[in-house]
């Protein structure tokens, strides 16, 4: 028995047999014995024939979905994959220099790189993107069948635990809760997309578990604690049985907590606090009905797509789900914000992950966090941004939906994108009446927007505090980055002092905000965003059971106190240890404690 | 062996799509086709192969000479100008 320990990011206890997949490119470079060459162009030319037949039959699919236009980019891959300067290039080298498929394909990409990062022309630089899809294609069909992401998820038959290196938000959406058990991951944090998705499921998860995947085969018994973050490999009788009882006791408490939790949820001094949910999937909608919620705060329309790309997604299929949700919502308020997406996800064809290939040699494209993604992207591709106002403002006529735009950094970005809305509905008329315009809102994401509420509520008709972004651009830290996650800081000095300005200028224009990040599910944020002045809040249905409860045992008056007490300490540890004095009925608990404070209970 | 010069009109450029159907069209012809920038740099890349049309990195207004050497040489000229001057068939 070996345990791992990472950081607890959703919830529970679960096991069951592991199953393995591989996202990121390995960093297999070796060289090889002379008679290992023929071998080793074998590899290379079953991924390309592996490639050529995905390829075909993404091009079928998208010719049949989405027209000729779009499928012509798998046509063009399917030159890439042919051309002489790739593969075959990568053949030579490996008959030469002796190295193994992966190296030789990476010195064929690099070399292709190297002339295009000469020509110096930005904006055809971009380019290399297709090629370096390819490439990433055809790294992922070098690993062993038994570890390729798409094969892993569509070749589970039985109840798993998945294991891996790295799991992108659109393999996250993508996961099946019937089949998968829990989640140990060697990389990501607690606000990672694909953790938010692990709680929104309900699914036990353990991210930055270092070496999970080199210590765990496919189908070894594996146990994820997603209370104390740890991952056990071949855990004895004994730790599984009590993990049973733990899942059992917890299992009693959410059932008896549940029904009386309904209604509109104030403070115990009368102030009525709103709560809606964070949705990622449709299917999430009874969880959302019965955690009680008054509508859907946030739903983040990218995980729609999938594995596909935003331009396979047509308007139609857009309309048909966003109509669903609002119906099924109704009478209470959607809101859906646009997509949400950088480039690869845009472009990519993410049956093998795009940002396998993205990763290394285009690093100079930029697609990080800071690039061309959400609003940015959107802007520049105003035919399908065009396609998802059209959608949503069909979807509007049944019920009320409200836009958002993720990533707005200026007013320039809400002007055009109310430019696009306009010309996405022209001439739409709504059985011969008006339609009534959707409201449309921003993510306060960018510290620019944040310290620019004022300007910006001239123009929008509501915000949305995206905490995460917030935090992570306004603190300068990578939250996927293990080795500074400690930094991501939901409590610093100057987060509250960005939220409580957000709320001043926003409320002085006579605009709501709402709070839609995971700050809001650890109770001492809570309480200080209730006094900083934040009246509604948007998170994932499991947590707003929790959030009510605790609203109901404080005063307005005490929260506020509080909150102003808090701007005015130097650093976090002060604020938690204020809050635990002033409120010492909760139990506050900094996330990254999470691992190492010892817990003989289920929360 | 016949040359012609032809100037890149369409928006995007010689971008993937655009260097897919270039391909496209020069391979119904035996004919040997290259092509190299006639405005700047002097890098001949083969006209069947795609990463060599990205490589020309043959932005809008970019020149570009077009060599074609073969029994149907006058045939692959014209129509691989044409859509080129066409803008591959795409907005302008």
């Amino acid at each position: 028995m070996i345990s791992v320990t990472g950081i607890a990011v959703s919830p529970g206890v679960a096991w069951g047999p592991a199953a393995l997949m591989l996202q990121r490119h390995p960093a297999m470079r070796y060289a090889i014995a002379p008679g290992y060459v023929e071998l080793e162009v074998a590899r290379l030319e079953s991924a390309r024939e592996i490639s050529a037949a995905q390829l075909r039959g993404i091009h079928a699919r998208v010719s049949q979905r989405a027209g000729a236009d779009l499928a012509s980019l798998f046509e063009a891959q399917l030159l890439i994959l042919d051309d002489q300067l790739l593969v075959p290039r990568a053949r030579d080298i490996i008959t030469s220099d002796h190295v193994n498929a992966e190296w030789a394909l990476d010195r064929a990409f690099e070399q292709f790189c190297a002339v295009f990062a000469d020509v110096g022309d930005d904006y055809l630089r971009d380019r290399s993107g297709d090629v370096a899809d390819v490439v990433g294609r055809l790294r992922q069909n070098l690993l062993p069948a038994a570890v390729r992401g798409g094969r892993v998820l569509a070749d589970l038959d039985a109840p798993a635990i998945l294991v891996s290196d790295e799991l992108a938000p659109s393999f996250a959406a993508q996961l099946d809760p019937a089949l998968i058990l829990g989640l140990a991951l060697e990389t990501g944090s607690r606000t990672h997309h694909s953790a938010i998705l692990a709680r929104s499921l309900g699914l036990p998860a353990v991210a930055g578990a270092a070496g999970v995947t080199r210590h765990i085969r496919p189908g070894t018994l594996v146990m994820v604690d997603g209370d104390r973050g740890e991952v056990v490999i071949d855990p004895t009788p004994e730790i599984i049985d009590r993990a049973r009882a733990r899942r059992e006791r917890r299992h009693s408490i959410t059932i008896a907590g549940g029904p009386a939790e309904h209604g509109p949820a104030a403070t115990a001094d009368g102030v009525a606090i709103a709560f809606q949910a964070n949705v990622e999937r449709p299917d999430e909608i009874d969880g959302v009905r019965a955690a009680g919620a008054e509508g859907i705060g946030l739903f983040r329309s990218e995980f729609l797509l999938g594995r596909r790309a935003i331009g396979e997604f047509d308007e139609e299929s857009q309309y048909r789900v966003y109509r669903d949700l609002v119906e099924r919502m109704a009478p209470l308020p959607v809101t859906i914000r646009t997509f949400d997406v950088d480039e690869s996800q845009a472009s990519g064809t993410l049956e093998a992950s795009p940002r396998v290939g993205a990763r290394e040699p285009a690093a100079s494209l930029s697609r990080g966090p800071l690039g061309l993604r959400a609003i940015r992207l959107s802007l520049g591709h105003r035919a399908l941004f065009e396609t998802q106002l059209r959608a949503l403002a069909r979807a509007g006529r049944h019920g009320a939906v409200r836009v958002l735009l993720p990533f707005v950094s200026s007013v320039d970005e809400l002007r055009e994108a109310r430019v696009a809305l306009a010309c996405a509905t022209r001439g739409m008329s709504s059985g011969g009446r008006e339609a009534t315009p959707m409201p449309v809102g921003i993510m306060i994401e960018v510290p620019s927007a944040a310290l620019t509420v004022d300007l910006l509520a001239v123009e929008a008709d509501f915000f949305s505090i995206g905490t995460n972004d917030l935090i992570q651009y306004c603190l300068a830290v990578d939250r996927t980055d293990g080795r500074v996650a400690e930094l991501f800081d939901p409590l610093h000095p100057a987060i509250l002092r960005l939220i409580r300005q957000v709320i001043r200028m926003a409320g002085r224009r006579g605009r709501s905000v709402s709070l839609c990040g995971e700050m809001a599910a650890d109770p001492g944020a809570l309480l200080l965003l209730l006094g900083l002045g934040v009246t509604e809040f948007s998170m994932s249905p499991a947590a707003i059971p929790e959030a009510r409860r605790l609203v109901r045992q404080v005063t307005m008056a005490e929260v506020r106190r509080a909150a102003a007490r808090a701007v005015g300490l130097p650093t976090s540890r002060d604020i938690t240890a204020m809050l635990a004095a002033r409120f010492p009925a909760f139990a506050f608990r900094r996330p990254e404690a999470d691992r190492r404070e010892p817990m003989e209970d289920g929360r | 062996m016949l040359t012609r010069t032809v100037t890149v009109r369409n928006a995007l450029g010689m971008h993937a799509r655009a260097a897919a159907r270039f391909v496209h069209a020069a391979g119904v012809y035996q004919s040997h086709v290259s092509v190299t920038r006639a405005d700047r740099g002097d890098r001949v890349v083969d006209g069947k192969s795609i990463l060599g049309l990205l490589l020309l990195a043959a932005a809008r207004g970019a020149v570009i000479r077009i060599t074609a050497d073969g029994a149907d040489e006058a045939e692959a000229i014209v129509a691989l100008c044409r859509l080129v001057d066409t803008g591959f068939g795409e907005e302008p």
